[in-house]
């Protein structure tokens, strides 16, 4: 399985120009910086988080015309960092300043690579060794094992405002292939490139429902090959005007609602595999699955998976795109028809910083089933129970800004940076891009000052655990391990 | 499990010497609080025992009103905001209040904690602080 190297692209962006200095100047230093690592295995991905850069303070990377050396204090100190945090490894990044968009590395690092993997590994056996080698325009990347063994770096992610995929190979990237003609009349908006990798990602969509089926659609016509797609409720009447491509013979026959989508989108016979998993993302080993995904939508109409899902995002570094809409009235009519799109990635607010999750909602959903009817019988919750109204068209508009964000990660085409949130009035036809957060928090555990941040694998489980699980949801909730008898906890 | 940020919570208080420990029921996390101050009268006695409903979420998630450790007399009869559901936890009777942040106030996410809501309940044994409901 191949391994990558995941990083915010603010870590990008601030280590290149800390290697800056190496190539402004014909007679350029090597220079180099120190960082620890997190894991995350999926079962079809193997990628290393960087957690955090240590940088060099003054003495301890020594550099001259002939080679960098990282001292022996910056080395243990990022090692105790890493065996204090439990995390995964080291990574190490060196220029080699004559390079430009070729680069590898040099006897030296073939030489020195091995000794330094020894000692750590000698100090904590499961240390794991990153060495990144830069040039101007490249990189190339080696995973030590031990001594005697090292595994290619495959390509480094850099997540963030946009999501950029650098190979690790040390040479450039190998032109895309020509693109299926199907896809010809997105090519100004999509290039090539992007529609190549866009075929190549694992996009998961969380809520199989309204929002969630019109994404899948919007993306297997855009080229997405791979959908991974969770829910865990079935198809009943009342969702039949709004769940694309689920029938009325759906509803009578109670079909999972990931099936349906599942059997239409290959039925569409554009090679899109859909891993259906009939499943609630709040349980751990359900949102553990999204480690093999490159990008999340979250299609879901609740507070607690939200905040899962931008925990997830920070602790794993992957893009997540919340796609939603509401209708809301009164006794007078029609007040607001909102549709939204956010879009959460490191270096960026969580949705409980822009005020879409509230500590109120989060609280709610989090008590178990039977201390929640306690506080409905209070009398002060009812608003937290209204069933929300939806309907395709509305949907659809969220879905299509959700779908156009992807794109512009991929082949960006805003002209202004990307909001904190896409917000449609359609009472007004009034398009709003916010900029600003409107809960901020600057000690935001989640996307401020998360410990946990790009952790993955090495820190404590994010979900609910089976039991705990069937506690919150209560009777009448559908787990894997419990059909359903019927719920409507519609995009759960 | 109660969350670890409530675990932290209850170290904390607990070292300053606050008489706080957490309490796991299948399926529900609850924090108990004993001798909390009361006025004498309208009570019946100057210290009454809490417990408050922690949830998974907590602390992005707020914590809200809680539980009175029964019996108790409020004028010599019941209060009107201790109208709630009754529990049994470890043996003792608990009934819910509904004594909540009040609009405008609500709990402050990375700033309000089991401390501050601690004192939040308080306020309801002196009649002071949030009064209405959301």
């Amino acid at each position: 399985m191949p391994i990558s190297l995941r990083v915010a692209r603010d870590d990008w962006i601030a280590l290149r120009k800390h290697f800056q200095p190496s190539f402004r100047l014909r007679s350029g230093l090597e220079t180099g910086a120190l960082g620890v690592l997190g894991e995350s295995r999926g079962r079809t991905t193997h990628e290393l988080l960087l957690a955090k850069v240590l940088w060099p303070e003054p003495g301890e990377v020594e550099m001259s015309r002939g080679g960098l050396v990282f001292s022996a204090s910056y080395l243990r100190r990022a090692h105790l960092v890493m065996r204090a945090e439990g995390l995964a490894g080291l990574v190490t990044f060196h220029t080699h300043p004559g390079a430009d968009r070729y680069v590898g590395f040099s006897a030296y690092d073939d030489c020195q690579d091995p000794l330094l993997v020894e000692n750590l590994v000698e100090l904590e056996p499961r240390t794991r060794l990153v060495s990144i080698v830069v040039g101007k325009n490249s990189q190339a990347g080696r995973v030590w094992i031990n001594r005697d063994r090292y595994e290619e770096l495959a390509e480094i992610i850099a997540v963030g405002d946009e999501l950029s995929y650098y190979p690790a190979t040390g040479r450039p990237q190998p032109p895309p292939p020509p693109p299926a003609a199907v896809f010809d009349r997105a090519l100004a908006l999509t290039t090539a490139g992007a529609l190549h990798r866009l075929s190549r990602m694992v996009v998961a969509v969380v809520g199989a429902s309204g929002t969630g089926s019109l994404l899948c659609e919007l993306l297997v016509r855009a080229g997405c090959r791979h959908i991974l797609l969770i829910d865990d409720d079935v198809v009943l009447e009342i969702n039949l005007n709004r769940i694309l491509h689920a029938t009325s013979e759906d509803s009578e026959r109670r079909t999972p609602k990931v099936e349906v989508l599942r059997r239409a989108i290959e039925a569409l016979g554009f090679g899109c595999r859909v891993e259906a998993i009939q499943d609630n993302i709040l349980a751990d080993e359900t949102l553990m699955r999204l480690r093999d995904a490159d990008l999340v939508f979250g299609c879901v109409d609740k507070a607690y998976p939200r905040k899962l899902l931008s925990e997830f995002s920070y602790r794993y570094l992957r893009p997540y795109v919340d796609v939603g809409s509401e209708i809301g009235g009164d006794e007078q009519g029609i007040v607001s028809l909102d549709g939204r799109t956010n879009y959460v990635a490191p270096g960026r607010w969580c949705l409980l910083c822009t005020g879409l999750v509230t500590s109120r909602e989060l609280a709610f959903e989090s008590l178990s089933y039977e201390e929640r009817e306690r506080v409905i019988a209070l009398g002060y919750s009812r608003d937290l129970i209204i069933k929300k109204p939806a309907v395709m068209d509305l949907n659809m508009r969220s879905a299509s800004y959700g779908m156009m964000v992807l794109r512009h990660l991929l082949q960006p085409f805003l002209l202004t940076p990307l909001p904190v949130t896409i917000a449609e009035n359609l009472v007004t036809y009034a398009l709003r891009p916010l900029n600003r957060p409107r809960a901020a928090s600057p000690e935001c555990r989640i996307c401020q000052r998360n410990r946990y941040f790009g952790y993955g694998d090495n820190s404590a489980p994010m979900g609910l655990d089976r039991e705990s699980l069937k506690i919150i949801l209560g009777p009448n909730q559908m787990t894997e391990s419990e059909p359903s008898r019927g719920s409507s906890n519609e995009d759960y | 499990m109660c969350p670890r940020t409530a675990q932290e919570d209850a170290g904390r208080l607990a070292r300053r010497g606050l008489s706080v420990t957490l309490v796991e029921t299948p399926g529900q996390c609850y924090a108990y609080a004993s001798g909390i101050e009361a006025a004498t009268p309208p009570w019946d006695r100057p210290a009454y025992d809490l417990m408050i409903a922690i949830p998974a979420g907590y602390d992005d998630a707020g914590l809200d009103a809680f539980y009175l450790g029964l019996p108790y007399t409020f004028k010599g009869g019941t209060h009107p905001r201790v109208q709630g559901a009754t529990i049994e936890i470890n043996g003792r009777r608990w009934q819910l209040v509904s004594w909540h942040y009040p609009e405008g106030a609500s709990w402050r996410r990375g700033q309000d904690n089991l401390e501050t809501h601690i004192l939040h309940c308080k306020g309801f044994f002196f009649h002071r602080g949030a009064v209405n409901a959301y």
